[in-house]
C-alpha cells in the first residue's frame, strides 16, 4: 500500500527527479568506492571488500534497530548501552554453560536477544509512561546500560574462544565471513517487519504525523513501546556480532555505536523528522560510513585528518541524498 | 479545575531550583560536610568549563536545534590555547574565541543553507575540529609554561575574599549570554524561532541569520570553555575535554531547557549544571560504588527530567 502511494505521488509530481532523489544514496556509495579504487587500486579487492563487510556487519544490526526508532520521528541513543549488556550477557552465558554453541551454549543467543528486548521494553516504557523525549529517556538508558555491564563484569574482558561461535568470523563463503551473511539475514527479517507487517506499517504512521495517527485509532505508544524492543532486540545481534568480530565482550563493546549508527541511517537517506526511509537506506548509509573508513586507510590519510575528512563527507552526502523540497527547514 | 492547572503550571516553572535545593538538602543530610561553604564554592569551581559549555549549547536547543561538536571545539581550543601562548600572549584567547566562533558559523551554515540536520552538521564540524586539534598538537599532550601561563593567564586562576575567579569568569559570561537571550532582539528570536520556526518565517524574521548567530555563539562559548580548561590544567591536548558533550546536554535538559526549544534558558542551564554536579559529588557522599555509579547517574537523571520539563506546551513527545 504505501510503495502503492508512493508511486502515486511519483507520477502525480511527475518528474523523473523523484526517482533520482531515490538513488542518491547509492550513487555516492558507488561514487566513493570508484574514487577510492582509482586512488588505490588494492581497494578494489574482494579481501578489502570481506574488511568492509567485517566491520559493516555489526553496526549494521545496530543501525536498523535505530532505523525502527528514527522512522517513528523519536530517536534512540541507549545503543552503547544496550550493546554492552547484550555482549556481556552473551558471553557470560556461553561461557556458563560449557562454552560451546553445539551444546547448550546456544542458549545464549536467545538470552542476549531477550536482554536486548527487556532494555529496549524498559527505554520505551520510560519514554511513552513517563512522557520523556527519547532522546533523554534512552540517552539515560544507555547510562545504566553502560553501569549495569561494569557492574557485571567488574570492568573485565570476556574471552570466548568458541570454535564454532568464531567461525562467524573464521569460516568464508565464496571470500565473504559469515557474519556478513548472518548480519544480510538480519537485514532480510528486518524488511520484512517493515514491509509486510501491521507494525511496520504503523511506524511509517507515527513518524508520518503522529496526531493523524492518533486520530485513526491507532495506540501510538504501544507502537512506540514495540518500536524500542524492536531496537533493543537488533542491538543485541549487532552485540553478538561484534563479540565475534573480536572474540571479546567488555563495557566498550559497545563504544562508539551511538554517533556512528545515528550517521549512517542519516547518510542513508532517512530523515530524522521520521516517516521517511527504510531498512535499505541504512545499508547504504552504513556501507557509505564504513567504504569512507576503510578507504581512507587505504589510501594513506593520516589518521589526524580521519574525523575531518569524515565529517566532510558525511555532509556531502547527506546534502546530496536530501529531499529537500518537502523541508523548508533543518533543525 | 482551572485554577488548578494554573497553579501547578506556575508551580512546574520552579521545579528544577526545587529539584536542585531538595537534593543538596539531602547529600546534606547524610553529610554534614557537603553543605559547608568552602566546598560548595569548590564544586563550583569544578564544573565552570562545563557550565560555558552548557551555556553555549542553551542558546542552540533553544532554537530546537542540537550542537554536538562542543567538546570537540573545546579540545581544539585546549591544543591552540596552549600552542599560541608563547607568541601570542594573553591574546591567544582572543585567538581561540574567533576559532570556536567560525566553526560555530559553519555548523549554522551547513544546518541553515545545506539543510543539514543540526545533529549531523555539528558531528561532522565536531570531526573537523577533531581533526583540527590533532593536526596541530601532533597527537601528543602539550604543556604551558609557568611563567607564560602565570603572565597572560594569571588573573584567571588564584581567589579573591575566597572565591576563585573562573568562578567569576563563568559568572560574567551567564550575565553576557542571559542579556543576549533576555534583553536583546536576537535572545528573543531565538525564542521565536524555538517556539515555531515556520510562523517565525512568515512573520518575516530572518530565520537563518539568527540560526547562524546561535550556532556561533555556542561554538564561542565552546572554545572559552577550552580556554579555561587548559588554563586550569596548564596544558592542552586533543582529548583534554573528553566527557564533556554529554553531561553538557544533560544540564541543559535537565535545567528545562526541552530539545523542542522555545521554553527555558540560560538561566535554567545553570541550575541543571548544579544539578548535574550534585548528582556526581552525591555519589561520593553516599558512598556508591565505582561500578554502580553510572547505574545511577542515569536512573537519578531520570527522575530528575521526568520532575523538571514542562510538558504542558508538548502536544507530541517525540
Amino acid at each position: 500500500m504505501r510503495r502503492f502511494m508512493r508511486r502515486v505521488a511519483t507520477m502525480t509530481h511527475g518528474s523523473m527527479m523523484d526517482s533520482i532523489r531515490k538513488w542518491v544514496p547509492f550513487l555516492v556509495l558507488l561514487v566513493l568506492v570508484l574514487f577510492f579504487s582509482a586512488v588505490n587500486p588494492h581497494f578494489l579487492s574482494l579481501r578489502n571488500f570481506a574488511r568492509i563487510a567485517v566491520s559493516s556487519s555489526p553496526a549494521l544490526m545496530v543501525a536498523v534497530g535505530a532505523t525502527f526508532v528514527i522512522l517513528m520521528g523519536s530517536i534512540d541513543l541507549s545503543m552503547e548501552g544496550t550493546v554492552a549488556v547484550c555482549a556481556v550477557v552473551f558471553a557470560m552465558l556461553l561461557n556458563r554453560l560449557g562454552g560451546s554453541l553445539a551444546h547448550v551454549g546456544w542458549v545464549a543467543i536467545p538470552g542476549a536477544l531477550l536482554a536486548g528486548g527487556v532494555l529496549g521494553a524498559v527505554n520505551g516504557l520510560i519514554h511513552v509512561r513517563l512522557r520523556i523525549p527519547s532522546f533523554m529517556a534512552s540517552l539515560s538508558m544507555g547510562f545504566v546500560g553502560v553501569g549495569l555491564s561494569l557492574l557485571m563484569t567488574g570492568g573485565n574482558r570476556i574471552l570466548i574462544d568458541d570454535p564454532l561461535f568464531r567461525s562467524l568470523l573464521t569460516v568464508r563463503v565464496l571470500n565473504f565471513p559469515l557474519m556478513a551473511y548472518a548480519a544480510l539475514g538480519g537485514l532480510v527479517v528486518a524488511w520484512f517487519i517493515q514491509d509486510n507487517t501491521t507494525i511496520g506499517r504503523n511506524f511509517y504512521a507515527v513518524g508520518g504525523g503522529e496526531e493523524l495517527a492518533r486520530a485513526s485509532g491507532l495506540n501510538v505508544g504501544r507502537v512506540r513501546v514495540i518500536g524500542f524492543v524492536l531496537a533493543g532486540i537488533f542491538f543485541a545481534l549487532g552485540a553478538i556480532l561484534a563479540v565475534a568480530r573480536l572474540g571479546i565482550a567488555e563495557t566498550e563493546t559497545g563504544q562508539g555505536f551511538m554517533f556512528l549508527s545515528i550517521t549512517s541511517v542519516v547518510v542513508g537517506g532517512t530523515g530524522l523528522a521520521g516517516g521517511s526511509g527504510g531498512v535499505w537506506n541504512t545499508l547504504v548509509g552504513v556501507l557509505i560510513v564504513n567504504v569512507i573508513g576503510n578507504g581512507m586507510v587505504v589510501v594513506g590519510l593520516p589518521d589526524y585528518l580521519q574525523d575531518g575528512v569524515l565529517g566532510l563527507l558525511v555532509i556531502s552526502a547527506v546534502y546530496l541524498s536530501m529531499d529537500r523540497r518537502s523541508l523548508s527547514f533543518a533543525r | 479545575m482551572t485554577d488548578r492547572v494554573a497553579w501547578t503550571e506556575r508551580l512546574r516553572r520552579h521545579f528544577p531550583w526545587i529539584t536542585l535545593t531538595t537534593l543538596v538538602v539531602l547529600v546534606g543530610m547524610t553529610d554534614i560536610n557537603f553543605l559547608r561553604p568552602e566546598n560548595l564554592l569548590n564544586l563550583a569551581a569544578d564544573i565552570v568549563p562545563l557550565l560555558i559549555m552548557a551555556i553555549g549549547m542553551t542558546l542552540v536547543i533553544y532554537i530546537g536545534s542540537i550542537d554536538l561538536s562542543s567538546q570537540s571545539i573545546a579540545n581544539m581550543a585546549t591544543v591552540l590555547t596552549t600552542i599560541a601562548l608563547p607568541s601570542a600572549g594573553g591574546s591567544a584567547g582572543l585567538l581561540v574565541i574567533v576559532a570556536g566562533l567560525a566553526f560555530g558559523a559553519v555548523s549554522g551554515v551547513v544546518t541553515t543553507r545545506l539543510k543539514v540536520p543540526s545533529f549531523i552538521s555539528t558531528l561532522a564540524v565536531g570531526g573537523i575540529a577533531l581533526s583540527v586539534g590533532q593536526f596541530a598538537s601532533g597527537q601528543q599532550a602539550l604543556h604551558m609554561d609557568a611563567e607564560q601561563r602565570r603572565h597572560a593567564f594569571g588573573w584567571m586562576v588564584g581567589r579573591t575574599a575566597g572565591i576563585p575567579h573562573e568562578l567569576i569568569v563563568a559568572l560574567l559570561l551567564v550575565v553576557v549570554a542571559w542579556f543576549i537571550q533576555g534583553r536583546m532582539t536576537a535572545g528573543r528570536t531565538f525564542k521565536a524561532i524555538g517556539a515555531g520556526e515556520p510562523v517565525a518565517v512568515a512573520s518575516g524574521i530572518r530565520v537563518e541569520r539568527y540560526k547562524i548567530l546561535a550556532f556561533a555563539l555556542s561554538g564561542m562559548f565552546a572554545a572559552i570553555a577550552g580556554l579555561v580548561f587548559s588554563v586550569k590544567l596548564s596544558g592542552g591536548s586533543p582529548t583534554l575535554a573528553e566527557g564533556f558533550l554529554l553531561p553538557a546536554i544533560v544540564a541543559v535538559l535537565v535545567g528545562g531547557t526541552p530539545l523542542t526549544g522555545g521554553v527555558g534558558g540560560v538561566v535554567n542551564t545553570v541550575i541543571g549544571t548544579m544539578i548535574v554536579a550534585v548528582i556526581r559529588s552525591s555519589m561520593l557522599y553516599l558512598n556508591i560504588p565505582a561500578m554502580g555509579q553510572q547505574i545511577f547517574f542515569g536512573l537519578v537523571l531520570i527522575v530528575a527530567i521526568a520532575t523538571t520539563i514542562d510538558r504542558s506546551k508538548m502536544r507530541i513527545v517525540k
